[in-house]
């Protein structure tokens, strides 16, 4: 498994090789955009871990929209400040996931195997008849959904937000997508529908927040993200501090 | 202007042709009945007349009335007619007072007349000053008080155009009369140069009514740059407390957790091979842990220094604050490995208009706040109200009782805690309500332990109609 990392700071690029490189990936590096690009070109890597301020141009997102172009390279970006606008702006330059500085290897090890998961699955889109995350089963086939092997009512547009969801753990859903997927792109300022919508789904299910039980997340400004079953630590608070 | 103000206007060049024909439309009249009248008719008819010129026209005119009065009466009125003789000495007595009465009467009503005169101008003068005054005091800013002289001058003064030029302007050699210069000055300061283009050489009146204005701006100004120069020295003031706090925190709450870094780091590094490794394995733990804490001092402070520079802008949206408190629960329950929150929301609890990732980092430093204190034994209640007003979020602990005196301080930066910590979390939380133009304060949980009650304003929910629409 070979992975791009792409930081001006060649501190950041030793730790993220060394630290990659013990998980038994094979770390290749580019201290600029230039050389990233060249980078995926020539080598073909399997995941590409993205600074977005690379303190030239191109940067981050300009690198990431011109990969775009011509590649499908899952691409995780990296970035010390976190604000919404960065969040969404990474996502449209069709990032698959971002990550603030600092962050754990543990963290960054779980993010790329989340996006080589969901590259591998793609091609097949959804085979499976059924969804499962712990107590919950959606029944694709046949619009039901059970909690516990009970059935759980849930109303159309409910059930289109869940499954939408659970069809991509661990994937950032914007709440354009969301909009645009489930009632069309003619609804792009009723984010707070989906909220409304949301709670519903999460008091049908029986989260319980306080010991941790949860199936969607929130991801502030930018989104819900339904829990990865091989990874669920997902926190907004470390992570969501506002910097822009 | 009013109408009868113009009306005189145009008369004013002609009082005495108007006096005399007055007095020739009257004689004409008493002329064609001089054989049925009497000679005290005459002199109460002209009398009136007289007094007509006098209010009307003033004391030129009124005295050329009498004279007038007198000479046509005599030549018209008194047989021998068309002769200046009288024919019954008596008269001549009726004559002579006559004239007498008309003069004192025709000056005491043309007195009269410009008393009232004044009186209104005056009256209005202070109207206006009032009116421009009231103006000015709702003003916070320079341009808005030229904006209402522009505005308000041609209201009441035939003005063509009005500038405020910056500082002292000479008066041009050239300018013609029809444009005045007056000084903005208050006390020792000047604020600029008003210059006035009226439509027609101003009467003294108009001038006394500018000046006064000019008075009126000037001290409006002044009032302007005292306020400014006062909240200026105020935020400096806190800005050098701020410093100073921030500079103890700095020097302590960084230095702390940077030391322990260096000191574990040096011990790994030079002790690694003497040492157990359940030893090598704690101190890359606290490593870890320390970092942690440090990135999240450097979190608060650089969000506090934003806070106070008003920097930080927000993001509103329709949000559920459950779901903030289903998202601090959750980091709780990572931090703690156990419940130690409870979540208590009505099921239709309404959405409210807020920025999610402030309110929920808002929400995050006032619980950690409330866990920091709550006894192993017991759970922090985290319930939410509404009313027609507002949304609430209660964070109940059942700790300690914080002191009445202490309520308000411990929401302020750098406050330290009874553990020594520096508090930057709660002055944070306070600092992202306030942006949202809610409150957050702090009540005694019944029974012993701190409430702290965020409320945030409800917004009329416009936007929630049907999707369909």
């Amino acid at each position: 498994m070979l992975v791009l990392v792409v930081d001006d700071e060649p501190q950041i690029r030793k730790l993220l090789h060394t630290g990659l490189s013990g998980y038994g990936y094979q770390v290749i590096t580019a201290a600029n955009g230039q050389e990233a690009l060249t980078a995926v070109a020539q080598r073909q890597p399997n995941v590409v871990i993205l600074d977005i301020a690379l303190g030239g141009e191109p940067d981050g997102l300009a690198v990431c929209r011109r990969l775009r172009e011509w590649s499908q390279v899952p691409i995780i970006m990296l970035s010390v400040r976190s604000g919404e606008s960065t969040k969404v702006a990474a996502l449209d330059a069709g990032a698959d996931d971002y990550l603030t500085k600092p962050f754990g290897m543990e963290e960054l090890r779980a993010r790329i195997q989340a996006v080589l998961r969901r590259t591998a699955m793609e091609p097949a889109s959804s085979p499976t008849a059924v969804i499962r995350s712990g107590a919950l089963a959606i029944d694709l086939t046949n619009r039901r959904v059970t909690v516990n092997g009970e059935e759980v009512h849930f109303t159309p547009f409910e059930y289109d937000i869940l499954r939408l969801l659970a069809a991509h753990p661990g994937q950032i859903m914007t709440h354009q997508t969301i909009l645009a997927q489930v009632w069309g792109s003619d609804y792009r300022d009723m984010t707070h529908y989906i909220r409304i919508y949301v709670n519903q789904i999460r008091k049908k299910l029986g989260e319980n927040p306080s010991a941790n039980l949860r199936y969607i997340l929130t991801e502030p400004g930018v989104g819900y993200r339904f829990v990865d079953p091989e990874y669920v630590d997902h926190d907004p608070i470390d992570r969501g501090r506002g910097d822009d | 202007m009013n109408r009868s103000m113009r009306f005189r206007a145009a008369l004013r060049p002609f009082p005495y042709l108007m006096a005399v024909l007055v007095v020739g439309v009257i004689t004409l009249v008493l002329w064609w009945l001089r054989e049925d009248l009497t000679l005290a008719n005459f002199s109460l008819i002209y009398i009136v007349g007289t007094f007509v010129v006098a209010v009307w026209l003033g004391t030129g005119p009124s005295l050329l009335a009498a004279v007038l009065t007198f000479v046509s009466f005599n030549f018209f009125l008194i047989k021998p007619y068309y002769t200046l003789a009288v024919e019954d000495p008596r008269e001549v007595i009726d004559l002579l007072v006559y004239l007498l009465v008309a003069v004192i009467a025709g000056q005491l009503a043309a007195y009269a007349r410009q008393q009232a005169e004044a009186a209104r101008l005056n009256a209005a003068e202070q109207n206006v000053l009032y009116t421009l005054s009231s103006a000015f005091n709702q003003l916070t800013d320079r341009a808005s008080i030229v904006h209402v002289l522009q505005q308000q001058l041609p209201e009441f003064l035939p003005v063509q155009e009005v500038e405020v030029l910056p500082q002292t302007v000479e008066r041009p050699s050239d300018a013609n009369s029809t444009t005045s210069y007056l000084l903005l000055q208050a006390g020792q300061s000047i604020y600029g140069t008003l210059r006035v283009t009226f439509t027609a050489v101003p009467t003294e009146s108009q001038m006394r009514l500018l000046m006064a204005c000019t008075v009126q701006a000037a001290m409006a100004l002044q009032r302007i740059q005292l306020t400014e120069s006062a909240q200026r020295s105020q935020s400096l003031e806190e800005a050098d407390r701020l410093k100073t706090a921030l500079l103890r925190a700095v020097s302590h709450d960084l230095r702390t957790p940077l030391t322990i870094i260096k000191t574990s780091a040096e011990n790994l590094a030079e002790l690694h091979d003497r040492l157990p490794q359940a030893e090598q394995l704690e101190m890359i733990y606290s490593i870890n842990q320390e970092a942690d804490h440090l990135n999240m001092l450097v979190g608060n402070l650089l969000d506090m220094s934003r806070l106070q520079a008003g920097a930080l802008r927000i993001n509103r949206h329709w949000n559920a604050l459950d779901e903030v408190a289903a998202d601090v629960a959750a980091h709780a329950w990572k931090r703690h490995q156990s419940e130690r929150l409870q979540l208590d929301f009505p099921d239709d609890f309404p959405l409210a208009l807020f920025d999610y990732g402030l309110i929920l980092q808002a929400v995050s430093n006032v619980v950690e706040n409330a866990l920091r204190y709550e006894p192993m034994n017991a759970q922090v209640m985290v319930r939410g109200q509404a009313d027609q007003s507002e949304v609430r979020l209660l964070v109940i602990n059942h700790g300690p009782t914080i002191p009445e005196a202490q309520k308000a301080q411990v929401m302020e930066p750098f406050f330290r805690g009874q553990d020594g910590r520096v508090g930057l979390g709660l002055a944070i939380s306070k600092g992202i309500v306030d942006l949202h133009h809610g409150r957050l304060w702090v009540e005694d949980t019944p029974g012993g332990g701190a409430t702290f009650i965020m409320a945030l304003p409800r917004e009329e929910e416009t936007a929630a109609g049907g999707i369909g629409c």
